[in-house]
């Protein structure tokens, strides 16, 4: 082999794209859309449920004046999570749940948060690699959620 | 004919570990730049030595008849 590089992954996406990857892994997680609509809004439940705020790091969601407002909602077992951009056109996750602690909101929305960016590095890539003429040869999803793949070119 | 491969690793986390195969010299560091701008900002990077090869290069002999 010619090298081995370990990347971050950054997140520069159009809201069609980034908000296919929040529903691809929500569903992976278990999770159930619950609404994607311009300035859907979130709407409590009575006796102050939990509320935990994050941010995926390294992002930034593109979208035009129309799609300013955009979220798209999941939810899972009385656990709702929000997805929007912020001003800045950062990604950002609202965790809330009656009756859970804030850790395990915010342990819930970590990981929800990466299966996002997992599943948005993922398709990228394999579009990329597709359009420079790349075949995916071997695909699979290890126990630990890892997502091997081989893409393979041959030149002449 | 020549085969170029990449075996890429996407972490639960979102991080992305590459393997790049098949590429010499500067060709190679044409894929490592692929990934930064595909994936994201490069962590760790490590040369093997493929990657201090000498690229193919096609040498055609002319042959003259008198």
């Amino acid at each position: 082999m010619g090298a081995c590089l370990i990347l971050a992954p950054v997140v520069i996406a159009a809201w069609p794209a980034f908000s296919a990857a929040v529903v691809a892994a929500a569903s992976s997680l278990g999770y159930q859309v619950a609404s994607e609509a311009a300035k859907s809004g979130h709407k409590a439940a009575t006796g102050a449920p939990a509320v935990v705020n994050l941010e995926i790091p390294r992002s930034e969601v593109v979208t035009g004046k129309l799609g300013r407002d955009q979220r798209i909602s999941v939810s899972r077992e009385g656990i709702t999570v929000v997805f929007s951009r912020d001003a800045r056109g950062v990604a950002s996750l609202c965790v809330t749940g009656q009756g859970h602690a804030e850790e395990e909101l915010r342990a819930l929305g970590e990981q929800l948060s990466q299966a996002v960016v997992q599943e948005y590095v993922h398709q990228k890539l394999k579009d990329e690699m597709r359009a420079r003429g790349f075949v995916v040869v071997e695909e699979e999803t290890t126990a630990e959620r890892a997502i091997h793949m081989k893409v393979r070119h041959w030149e002449g | 004919m020549p085969q170029r491969e990449f075996e890429i690793t996407i972490g639960a986390d979102g991080s992305v570990e590459v393997h790049v195969k098949g590429y010499k010299g500067k060709s190679c560091s044409e894929a490592v730049k692929l990934f930064e701008q595909i994936a994201g900002e490069i962590r760790s990077e490590q040369k093997t030595s493929e990657f201090y090869e000498p690229e193919e290069q096609v040498q055609f002999r002319i042959d003259q008849r008198h």
